[in-house]
């Protein structure tokens, strides 16, 4: 891909006024993404017109799909191909694309696909909500594990995309970052650093190690398997079939099913110590908690900072930054023991699941805090809390 | 053409294919083989440089461990946005895609007019056999009508579809049709396919000699007996399924247009 | 006089060579193959004129004339 003049375009250090889908594209092209394959849909479309204008200033390639298929379709040949490739699109789009993250998990293929999330199902509406995170993990059919981000403002649209690039090089998943529409559409603050501080990580490469076209092993030699891409001479073949290491797809036993699955699911949530972050704040010494993540955080830190000063609930505040793998360990180093735990998200309750397996132990009163289509207000989150404690 | 075909062991046996005694689309493989040799040796082209994708089906089971190239053997129906992908990954691979009617213009019909309309540079080798071979034999968009299939036993109620008039008018610059029966002219006319700039879509009327109940060297009887040259088609042949090369443009590829906007800002 | 080769294990019995050939040099026979089907066999390669379609129209590439780059 193209390097040297043109990259003089991608953002110089310094302080920037972006919205948060415009931001997420600057971070797509500091972490080195080449390739943006898009289809249109609200309320997503202005990163993809975003990125129509700014791939092609730095060298990139852009494309409108005709479909979302497409788009993702096109993001397992890019990687292959041996470019950095992203997507962004909204929940009914994300449905669409599941069968290609699903081959994409299979394959090893490092990719990132935006979600902004917006009400379903079906057409659902153009508004907040947070009701794919489930889907994120478990939308693709098959086994396998998978790694989306939920950022929580402008900033970590920025952040949190180059960090998805990063994880999906690293560890050769696709990764999502799992946006809603209100911080794709906030204006805020961006404080781009210097180039040569922004840490960018691209796939280990099998010629890098010393590893021969003949002695080569698509999916082996490691937890994650260097990546030889189309065109370096490796005669690489992507097959999406259960494979042993060497791509063989002529042995479909049950071993062959089982070691090809169970990799994919150990290299991800084997890992997850490495992978998941949440950020914690007034934890120490706290009884209650409110565990939120994404857009809602925004709201739902107001509504801590306000029930612990003007209400005196000792409260501590927990964000997770990482939806998948779950942060499981991370939250029961931060919460050893707790009251009750509220949970708003902008859904019925589904990351409750998982806050539950991993805390039930530790907390016998979870209260979910629902709103739908809408962001929560500081009120919302803070009535119930008062109302409960 | 040995030397194109992985060596035995790396992954499973090279060969035999695993399609069905006197499948057409090993003939097709052959042929495209020969003419990837031709490119190799009369253009000089690196191997590094031919990429061969696919989608899944029976025609597509050519790249899913046989090739000694870089291939993908990727999702039903989208063998043409993931190649799209590579193109677009980098625009120096010459692509080759195998599909088979059901996967490109049935499932793959969106990415199969968009791929003809954006004149993408491809090759794709379309092997249509009228049915759904690795499924069991049922109706193909391209099964004629009153056909018996799985999936149509009081026979067929639908037109067939007409692939090559489809990638034409989308406005792919190379369309040509030939049968197994062919091997020259489908030879060289995948030998002009890979060279030419932009998209060549050569369907290839394929046998199913299983589905079909029939004897392979019939069926490519059959195939010589029902298709006529279409510059050379009379009015007694209006029945007969027209092949040769339909079209040939050199509008420019889609990578060729991006270009332009590309080099406003290379300096 | 031109030298066929034929790979038995790969095989498949179609025939389509036999058909094909324009001088009919080869033809079918009863040699059965591991996998149990009907391999051709030379008839008479003195009138092979080594047009190379048998090795061409070959679906399992199972079949050529030696005097030809088929490997």
């Amino acid at each position: 891909m193209s390097k040297g003049p043109q990259e003089r375009h991608l953002l110089k250090p310094g302080r920037y006024y972006l919205q948060g889908s415009e931001a997420c594209v600057e971070g797509a092209l500091m972490a080195g993404c080449r390739v943006f394959a898009g289809y249109p849909i609200t309320p997503a479309s202005e990163a993809m017109e975003h990125a129509a204008r700014r791939f092609p200033q730095v060298g990139g390639r852009f494309i409108q799909m005709e479909d979302e298929i497409g788009s993702a379709s096109v993001l397992i040949g890019a990687s292959w191909g041996g470019a950095k490739a992203m997507t962004a699109t909204s929940s009914p789009g994300f449905s669409l694309m599941q069968e290609a993250i699903s081959i994409g998990i299979i394959s090893e293929t490092p990719m990132v696909i935006v979600d902004i999330q917006r009400p379903g199902p079906g057409q659902g509406y153009i508004t907040a909500s947070q009701e794919d995170v489930m889907q994120a993990r478990w939308g693709h059919h098959g086994e396998g594990s998978i790694i989306a981000l939920a950022p929580a403002s402008v900033q970590e649209m920025f952040d949190l995309t180059i960090q998805a690039f990063n994880l999906s090089e690293k560890w050769r998943t696709p990764v999502l970052v799992m946006a809603e529409e209100p911080v794709a559409h906030l204006r805020e603050l961006l404080r781009v650093g210097a180039r040569a501080d922004i840490g960018i990580i691209n796939r280990s490469k099998p010629q890098d190690l010393g590893i021969q076209p003949d002695d080569y092993l698509p999916w082996g030699h490691d937890v994650v398997a260097p990546m030889a891409n189309w065109g370096e001479g490796y005669s690489v073949n992507f097959v999406g079939l259960v494979h042993k290491e060497d791509g063989n797809v002529t042995d479909w036993s049950s071993e062959v099913n089982c070691n090809c699955t169970k990799r994919l699911l150990s290299k991800i949530e084997g890992n997850a110590r490495e992978i998941a972050q949440i950020e914690t704040r007034f934890v120490e010494g706290s009884r209650n908690f409110v565990i939120s993540y994404g857009s809602v955080s925004r709201t739902a830190i107001e509504a801590v900072m306000e029930a612990r000063e003007q209400n005196g609930i000792d409260l501590g505040y927990v964000r997770l930054k990482t939806l998948w793998p779950f942060p499981e360990e991370n939250l029961r180093a931060a919460i050893t023991s707790a009251d009750t735990i509220f949970i708003p998200e902008m859904n019925f309750g589904m990351m409750r699941h998982p806050i539950v397996e991993a805390l039930g132990d530790r907390c016998r009163n979870f209260v979910s805090i629902p709103s739908l289509g809408i962001l929560h207000s500081p009120e919302l989150i803070l009535s119930k809390i008062v109302e409960v404690t | 053409m040995l030397k194109y075909l992985k060596e035995e062991g790396l992954m499973g046996p090279r060969l035999p294919l695993l399609l069905c005694p006197g499948c057409g689309h090993g003939q097709v493989l052959n042929y495209t083989l020969h003419a990837v040799d031709r490119i190799i040796k009369e253009d000089k082209m690196a191997k590094e440089k031919l990429l061969f994708i696919s989608g899944v089906g029976c025609s597509s089971r050519l790249t899913s461990h046989y090739l000694n190239f870089d291939s993908g053997w990727t999702i039903h129906g989208r063998a043409l946005a993931v190649a799209t992908g590579a193109l677009l990954a980098n625009p120096e691979f010459r692509v080759v895609v195998f599909s088979g009617d059901g996967d490109m213009a049935s499932i793959g019909g969106n990415h199969f007019i968009h791929a003809c309309r954006r004149n993408m540079d491809l090759t794709i080798v379309c092997m249509n056999n009228g049915l759904y071979g690795m499924t069991g034999g049922q109706q193909a968009p391209t099964s004629p009508r009153d056909m018996i299939t799985t999936t149509t036993p009081y026979g067929n109620p639908e037109e067939a579809f007409d692939l090559c008039k489809m990638a034409e008018v989308a406005g792919a610059n190379f369309v040509a049709r030939w049968t197994t029966a062919h091997p020259h002219q489908v030879v060289k006319t995948i030998v002009k396919g890979i060279r030419k700039k932009g998209t060549a879509f050569i369907e290839i009327l394929s046998q199913c000699p299983v589905h079909r109940k029939a004897n392979p060297a019939d069926m490519l009887e059959t195939f010589k007996k029902m298709t006529v040259p279409w510059a050379k088609a009379k009015e007694e042949d209006k029945d007969k399924i027209p092949i040769g090369e339909f079209c040939d443009h050199d509008k420019p590829d889609w990578n060729a247009s991006y270009e332009k906007i590309l080099d406003q800002y290379k300096s | 006089m031109p030298k066929l080769w034929i790979d038995e294990r790969y095989c498949k019995g179609c025939l389509i060579c036999v058909e094909v050939c324009p001088t009919s040099a080869i033809a079918s026979s009863d040699r059965i193959n591991a996998r149990g089907y009907v391999i051709p066999v030379e008839k008479d390669m003195s009138i092979c004129k080594v047009c190379g379609l048998c090795e061409l129209m070959c679906p399992d590439f199972a079949i050529a004339i030696e005097e030809t780059d088929f490997k």
